[in-house]
């Protein structure tokens, strides 16, 4: 019977050499395909350097071009802040991180200037409302996406300044009063239990107002960090 | 929940915290309390000076139809400041020379510094100048109701004299007695 590769010593000579022909052809391919790759990237590079230059005000006037941007640079894996240079040599072309951390400092100064009324919690669309404001632009301008990326940038910075998921948590919207029996009805919860997680809002926390004067409840609780200050 | 400012009858702007149901109850809570009293204390004090009133007293959260109703009370969200609450701003008021119960020995009633007694001097030592009567002797009536309305108009007597007595320290007054009762005379000089 004939097998492929024979029998014996020579065939395990010529297993070897096959072996090595192979390691050798594999290395030759690996090496072709990082040439390719390179090239590839450093094209890429290019492009994408023509592109943040060409439309680098686009990216910065425009919320839903910016947002798309940076949706294409994580879908890619690029962070468009980081960067071998100081700032960033994606930042500097784009001039994207100094925005990001301008936006950063003036939520700093927001949360800071409300931390008083709202205990520190801030809800997401009325941070965006005042920082709109502060920097004097129109709603829609500053978006949710820009928000929590520049709270991420400050992470660094160890200020303790986070997102919070709540959950589904819209459910202050439709106002922030709370009460006992809006928990137990809403919620399904014990009264014990409405009453003990509000009396640690109320007293540890201090997240929210109390509120002896209420038509329905007689008591109820306010989340000041949900209601909208004009002044 | 948006809360606005608003304009009262009286004219004045009240902050848009005064339509926060919540700022209407003593908080349990001493740092949010803190915030409340901060916020009443200027408010009143503010609200005071628009309207020029001097006092305030427990009374005006007590009954209606004072002339502090339009801040003690909120129609529009049906709350109130109550007496109790209204005691603990004023007590903190007082603490920080922000007020002083007045009479004194009781605290009940408080007179306003929506302008301290140093300034009120200053005020006054001002008012005399321009209106050159430097070196001649006013009666404290003449100050309180001059006849042509001033700045001073219905300051009260207590607040004269503190301010009266400021300016004596720095030679810039001096009380004189005159035949129906006590005068004051006034100096140039800078106060320094």
């Amino acid at each position: 019977m004939h097998r492929l590769g024979g029998v014996g010593m020579a065939a395990f000579d010529r297993h070897q050499q096959a072996q090595r022909s192979f390691a050798e052809l594999s290395s030759e391919i690996s090496q072709t395909q990082i040439d390719y790759v390179d090239s590839q990237l450093s094209q890429f590079r290019t492009a994408l350097y023509r592109f943040a230059t060409t439309h680098r005000k686009k990216i910065r006037d425009d919320p839903n071009f910016r947002h798309a941007f940076q949706q294409m640079c994580s879908s890619i894996g690029v962070d468009p802040l980081a960067g071998p240079r100081k700032g960033g040599w994606w930042a500097e072309l784009v001039g994207l991180g100094d925005w990001q951390y301008e936006l950063g400092v003036q939520i700093v100064d927001i949360c800071v200037s409300t931390r008083e009324r709202n205990g520190g919690l801030i809800e997401l669309s009325e941070l965006i409302r005042l920082v709109s404001k502060l920097r004097g632009v129109e709603s829609g301008v500053i978006t949710q996406d820009d928000v929590i990326r520049s709270i991420k940038t400050l992470e660094p910075l160890g200020a303790g300044y986070q997102v919070i998921d709540m959950g589904g948590g819209r459910k202050m919207e439709n106002g922030s009063r709370v009460s006992e029996d809006l928990i137990v009805q809403k919620k399904g919860w014990s009264v014990e239990r409405s009453r003990a997680a509000l009396e640690n809002m109320l007293l540890r926390d201090g997240l929210c107002w109390l509120d002896e004067q209420d038509e329905g409840s007689g008591t109820a609780y306010w989340v000041p960090s949900a209601m909208q200050w004009d002044i | 929940m948006t809360l606005a400012s608003f304009t009262t009858p009286s004219g004045f702007l009240l902050p848009s915290i005064h339509s926060a149901p919540p700022f209407f109850t003593q908080q349990p809570n001493p740092n949010t309390q803190s915030i409340v009293t901060e916020n009443w204390t200027r408010l009143i004090l503010t609200y005071a000076r628009y309207r020029r009133l001097f006092f305030i007293k427990l009374e005006d959260a007590e009954t209606k139809g004072g002339d502090w109703d339009e801040v003690l009370r909120n129609e529009r969200i049906n709350r109130q400041l109550f007496p109790s609450h209204l005691s603990h701003i004023l007590s903190q008021m007082v603490e920080r020379n922000q007020a002083v119960y007045e009479p004194q020995k009781q605290t009940r009633s408080v007179l306003l510094y929506w302008r301290l007694p140093e300034e009120w001097a200053e005020v006054l030592h001002e008012w005399v100048t321009t209106t050159g009567q430097l070196n001649s002797i006013l009666t404290f009536y003449e100050i309180i109701e001059p006849p042509i309305e001033s700045v001073l108009s219905g300051i009260p007597m207590t607040l004269l004299r503190k301010a009266i007595s400021i300016l004596g320290r720095t030679g810039r007054a001096q009380i004189i007695s005159v035949a129906d009762g006590e005068g004051v005379r006034f100096f140039a000089g800078t106060g320094k």
